[in-house]
């Protein structure tokens, strides 16, 4: 069935006269390699059609997590060490053309669009930014300083012995809310600072404890496009803020520099 | 010395970390992966899977260390007494 191919990402042109440091493929015996169509170069490797159909690749996605994440490695660590290297609109995990000329095809019609990105991404960097929360120690906070809820409890100690066991469920359903909205809006404001540094800057969506397996909780989940001289102090922003709110509760950690998944398309 | 950025650039990533960036609308998301792929040109591989994928690691790796700490059975054992109501509270 002959070989499909694996897009890692596009550089232009007169960037590619850098050669291409000798790099494995998706299945580690071949290299990578550049195919050039016009102003723009395709970085790929070739993949066996018939080791990758599509229900193969479901298949391994779906219950193979060892391979899920070598392979998820393989493709990071190939498009960061490009992205050392070239100007680069990254692409997502396993995209796969069924041949040359549909992948030319593609390039070709995203021509215009793709030069636009190259110029927006050439000397920025993304960096994503994600901000946890101990709730225990911030709820504790709420529950002191809170007016509305200072009110509430001013109430409850007045009831019946009965009667504040069900009022205090519903206080800490209060605090609760409270709580929310009160590490949304500080985040927020983070966020809105942070960004004042920044080219562009996007809110994610936060991950819940499930998935990220801790028992803080993430409140915040961002990313950025900064000019590389902003860098340093964008990162020195966010140390700033670690130092500040470290004892209310508050944890920061930027990952970064990124290929620029996040700001570019294709 | 190394500056912030080198430190932070450094520094080690976890796989969700990459998954949440590769893919296309990150693990949190349902979302659609675009391949292209066997004659047909665009493919959507539906993500829900993945993320389903993911969150089953998670989970079999927190099912990996059950052992309660005295901690977290003090804190259950409250939320019993809470849910029976205290006895002692009852008296008065």
């Amino acid at each position: 069935m002959g070989n499909l191919l694996y897009l890692y990402g596009l550089i232009p042109s007169k960037e590619a006269e850098q050669s291409l440091p000798a790099l494995k493929d998706f299945d580690g015996n071949g290299d990578i390699y550049m195919i050039p169509v016009g102003k723009i170069t395709a970085i790929v490797c070739n993949l066996d059609a018939e080791n990758y159909s599509e229900e193969m690749l479901k298949e391994r996605i779906n219950n193979d997590m060892e391979w899920l994440q070598e392979k998820a490695f393989h493709h990071h660590e190939t498009v960061l060490k490009l992205a050392n290297l070239y100007t680069i609109v990254p692409l997502k995990f396993c995209t796969l053309y069924k041949n040359q000329d549909s992948l030319e095809n593609a390039v070709i019609e995203n021509e215009a669009k793709l030069l636009d990105t190259f110029g927006l991404i050439k000397g920025n960097e993304e960096w994503n930014l994600k901000i946890y929360c101990d709730d225990h120690l911030l709820k504790k906070q709420v529950g002191e300083n809170n007016p509305t809820i200072e009110a509430k409890k001013e109430e409850i100690s007045q009831l019946s012995k009965g009667k504040q066991f069900f009022e205090k469920k519903k206080l800490d359903k209060l605090i609760e809310s409270e709580l929310e909205a009160e590490k949304n809006k500080t985040s927020e404001k983070i966020h809105l600072q942070l960004k004042g540094l920044a080219l562009r800057g996007d809110v994610k969506k936060a991950w819940s404890n499930d998935v990220t397996g801790r028992k803080e909780d993430m409140t915040w989940n961002s990313v950025y496009l900064i000019p590389k001289t902003k860098v340093e102090s964008f990162l020195e922003e966010v140390r700033r803020y670690e130092k500040d709110m470290k004892e209310k509760g508050w944890k920061f950690e930027a990952t970064g520099p990124w290929p620029a998944y996040h700001f570019t398309s294709f | 010395m190394y500056s912030t950025r080198e430190t932070m650039a450094n520094k080690e990533i976890g796989l969700i970390d990459i998954l949440d960036v590769i893919l296309d609308k990150g693990v949190a998301l349902k979302a659609d992966l675009v391949i292209s792929i066997a004659g047909v040109d665009l493919v959507y591989l539906d993500l829900r899977l993945l993320i389903a994928s993911v969150e089953s690691l998670v989970q079999s790796k927190m099912e990996g260390r059950k052992t309660i700490s005295s901690e977290e059975f003090d804190l259950e054992k409250e939320a019993l007494i809470d849910a029976t109501g205290q006895p002692d509270k009852w008296k008065n």
